[in-house]
């Protein structure tokens, strides 16, 4: 079709006007000119960045800055909702006693993702931003255009620019202090097709890409006679010690370390025999309550709660001995030891030590309930113990005035 | 004979009786003009630190070591700052900072007022007063004997040997940078200085290094001999480089109000000590949480009993101020480029900062002597009223017959003529 007497380069359109100068200083100059000569579609190419030459070639701030806040805000966001979804809400999992979602942990993430999305926001960014990459430029025909990365200054006039006129370019450009100027045309010869070589790389990739997980799916889908494949050893067989375990490093070969002598774990140290043991320091089991707690409504009614739940099952709503678990016993019958009857009077007679160190150890065939129950639960408890032993055994003569009124 | 004649006569041209001046008109010599404020600072200064030994119960009262030992660390760190900041312009060859390096340079003299004020903390140590430092006591480790083993470092004889070394150290290598600079000025540039100042450069920062963060450990760690932290100094070193970048921001700022380096410092410069102003508040950051989350993970009683004393009462509320001022209203607040190039602006940062690092002093200090809660009182202001009157006037005094700018450095050109991209 194109006319074979010139090559297609030949008939090419006029892409635009190139200056070209000796020193940096020339092309700062020129810039200013064809700045305020108007023109939009223009650059310049140097060797070495100019400070000053944005300036001069009327240059607006770039708005990288913000679209590198805005990524590194999405990397914040993610960083915080990916770790708070996975530890507190899908996969809940207690850490050294922390809270399921612990967030001083996941900071040093929240910082990573945040300087990982801003730094590949800055090159994605600055490579949109300057029309990168570009696989071929009509400057790239220009021999002479190969020392803009040696010691020649260069400044381009597009012929796209609204402003374009090449007769008042060439004056214009020749004002400044030109070494040379020449027309350049638009790029013929190259061809606008990905070369094949890129193009077989980039289906070797793909596919490469997918062998991690083929080896997925045939590890989940087939048999095998020599058990699972471990990436990572350690994780599914974690080297600490278990408990119970032995450890040569240490001469009585314990792996579960015994606290040292004469120390105490830190808000573990129950130095108040009292409260904890029901005991004066003589050994005599007490008959008051422990200083330290308050005989309020609020202690008879968890007293009262603590009891449904861990007493009357054996011991009645009545502290009778008559509770469910003892009349399940009876029908079933065999050698069932029923439980005490909380109103006999030995048991009224009982310092309130006894009845603490009986709930604490356990007594007959009555379990220790230390593990299940707090010491001020148990104090709780026996007040309310006390006060049914109260409600079973009152007479006339306990009532008040008032109440005994009512009561005729 | 000749040529030595002529020499002379240069040197006294630019040192002697006619203002000298930079080739493009400024002002470099601030001579008698400031003597009105450098006494007034001194002044205030000396009755301010009057006022908080009065109201801090004597020279050796709590209060007052507490208040006190708080405003030094705020002082040293400008001085000790400007000793790093000279040191590593030198060490990178940094060819923007020429044209400010010589107010840097002259800051950093402030660690031979320093190494004296030092005193009123040091004395009670010797005598074995432990109103600030319970190890000074010297029966102190007997009764601690889970820590006997910290003993040997907290020997007298060895604690003075360290206090040499940091102040002597910090102290001959200002004067150095100062004195090499000046002599560069009237051998018309020597590159050879240049380069020689570059190579000492180096093993002076590593030597650096060890001192600041051994300073910080022994004034500030060892307020609590039982904590730990290794990342101690490099937190401390942050607050230097804030507080000395802001020092010398306001101090270019006052200059030029003057009407001295009207032409030479310019936006740039500010935008490059802005730049290191936001950096270091997110390095700081950086150290304190690092600090905050290894103790927070590991959860050991010996470690977790200093944030402890911290996050609790009142004390959890300064730890949430802490954090939010010094990082948060900074780092969103000095982030663009058109907060730092803007005198104002930038003045309005360099003020926040020095305040705000006093308070992160305090943070530090305080909670050693009022576990219960927060409680500023009149005593600490007093005494940072004071070492910064006490800073103000010796710096002035150190600057009057020195040129502003280190004329002879054979790149000064380069740094006027700097520009950020």
């Amino acid at each position: 079709m194109s006319d074979p007497t010139t090559s297609p380069q030949e008939a090419a359109p006029l892409h635009g006007i190139l200056a070209e100068y000796d020193n940096p200083t020339a092309l700062v100059l020129a810039s200013r000119k064809v700045r305020d000569a108007g023109f939009s579609r223009w650059d310049t190419y140097t060797p070495f960045p100019i400070h000053g030459i944005d300036k001069a070639m009327g240059i607006k701030m770039t708005i990288l800055p913000w679209i590198v806040m805005c990524a590194a805000l999405i990397g914040l966001g993610t960083a915080v909702w990916l770790q708070w979804w996975t530890n507190a809400v899908n996969y809940p999992w207690i850490i050294s006693g922390k809270p399921f979602w612990s967030w001083p942990a996941n900071v040093p993430i929240w910082f990573e993702l945040t300087v990982l999305f801003s730094a590949f926001a800055s090159l994605a960014g600055m490579l949109v931003l300057n029309n990168l990459p570009q696989p071929s430029h009509p400057l790239d025909l220009k021999e002479r255009f190969a020392r803009a990365s040696d010691d020649r200054f260069f400044l381009l006039i597009q012929a796209s620019d609204p402003k374009f006129d090449e007769a008042d370019i060439r004056q214009l450009l020749a004002e400044t202090t030109p070494v040379f100027i020449e027309d350049v045309a638009e790029d013929r010869v190259t061809s606008d097709k990905i070369p094949r070589a890129l193009i077989y790389v980039g289906v070797l990739a793909a596919f490469a890409s997918l062998v991690p997980f083929a080896f997925f799916a045939k590890a989940r889908n087939a048999t095998t006679e020599t058990g699972r494949f471990q990436l990572v050893w350690d994780m599914d067989f974690s080297p600490a010690y278990k408990p119970q375990e032995t450890n040569p490093l240490f001469e009585d070969k314990r792996a579960t370390r015994q606290t040292p002598a004469g120390t105490v774990a830190q808000g573990e140290l129950r130095a108040d025999d009292h409260l904890y043991l029901g005991k004066t320091k003589a050994g005599t089991f007490v008959s008051a309550m422990p200083k330290g707690l308050t005989v309020d409504a609020d202690m008879m009614a968890l007293g009262k709660a603590q009891f449904g739940i861990y007493c009357a099952p054996c011991h009645g709503l009545l502290g009778d001995g008559n509770g469910m678990v003892h009349k399940r016993a009876e029908t079933l019958g065999g050698g069932w030891v029923p439980p005490s009857n909380l109103h006999q009077e030995y048991i009224r007679q009982m310092p309130a030590g006894q009845l603490f160190d009986t709930i604490t150890n356990g007594v007959r065939n009555m379990p220790s309930y230390a593990a299940q129950i707090e010491p001020e639960e148990r104090w709780a408890i026996i007040l309310y113990v006390r006060a049914l032993q109260k409600s079973q055994g009152a007479s006339v003569a306990d009532l008040s005035e008032a109440d005994r009124a009512q009561l005729k | 004979m000749a040529s030595d004649e002529k020499k002379t006569k240069k040197s006294t041209g630019a040192e002697g009786s006619s203002v000298p001046k930079l080739p493009n008109g400024d002002s470099i010599r601030l001579g008698k003009e400031a003597d009105g404020l450098r006494k007034a600072a001194l002044g205030v200064g000396i009755v301010a630190l009057a006022g908080a030994v009065l109201l801090g119960g004597g020279p050796y009262g709590k209060q007052f070591q507490h208040s006190y030992l708080t405003a030094y660390m705020w002082g040293l760190s400008i001085a000790v700052g400007a000793v790093w900041w000279v040191a590593v312009q030198h060490l990178f060859g940094a060819r923007w900072s020429i044209v400010v390096r010589r107010v840097g340079e002259l800051l950093a003299q402030l660690v031979v007022v320093m190494a004296v004020l030092a005193l009123p903390l040091l004395i009670p140590i010797f005598m074995g007063n432990d109103v600030l430092y319970p190890w000074a006591e010297h029966h102190y480790f007997e009764h601690h004997a889970y820590i006997a083993s910290k003993a040997p470092w907290f020997s007298p004889a060895f604690f003075a040997v360290r206090m040499a070394f940091y102040f002597g150290f910090w102290v001959l290598l200002a004067k150095y940078y100062l004195g090499q600079s000046r002599r560069q000025d009237t051998t018309s540039g020597d590159v050879a200085l240049t380069k020689k100042l570059q190579s000492v450069s180096a093993p002076g920062m590593i030597l650096f290094a060890v001192s600041v963060t051994f300073c910080a450990i022994d004034f500030l760690m060892t307020l609590d001999p039982v904590w730990f932290s290794t990342i101690f100094g490099v937190y401390y070193f942050a607050t230097c480089v804030l507080t000395f970048n802001s020092t010398l921001a306001l101090t270019l700022m006052w200059l030029q109000s003057r009407g001295h380096l009207k032409a030479s410092v310019t936006a740039e410069h500010y935008h490059d000590i802005g730049k290191m102003m936001f950096a270091f508040t997110c390095f700081w950051t950086y150290i304190g949480f690092s600090q905050f989350m290894l103790i927070w993970y590991a959860n050991i009683p010996e470690e977790t009993h200093w944030f402890n004393d911290r996050f609790f009462g009142s004390w959890l509320n300064a730890t949430y101020f802490l954090s939010v001022a010094h990082f948060f209203i900074p780092f969103f607040g000095m982030m663009s480029r058109w907060m730092k190039r803007n005198t104002g602006r930038l003045r309005f940062w360099a003020l926040y900062i020095l305040a705000i690092c006093w308070f992160d002093m305090y943070w530090l200090v305080a909670p050693n002597l009022h576990k219960d809660g927060v409680a500023l009182t009149a005593a600490d202001f007093l005494a940072w009223i004071g070492i910064a009157g006490i800073l103000v006037s010796s710096a002035l005094t150190r600057a009057r017959d020195v040129n502003l700018v280190a004329t002879g450095d054979p790149r000064l050109s380069k740094s006027l003529a700097f520009e950020n991209i």
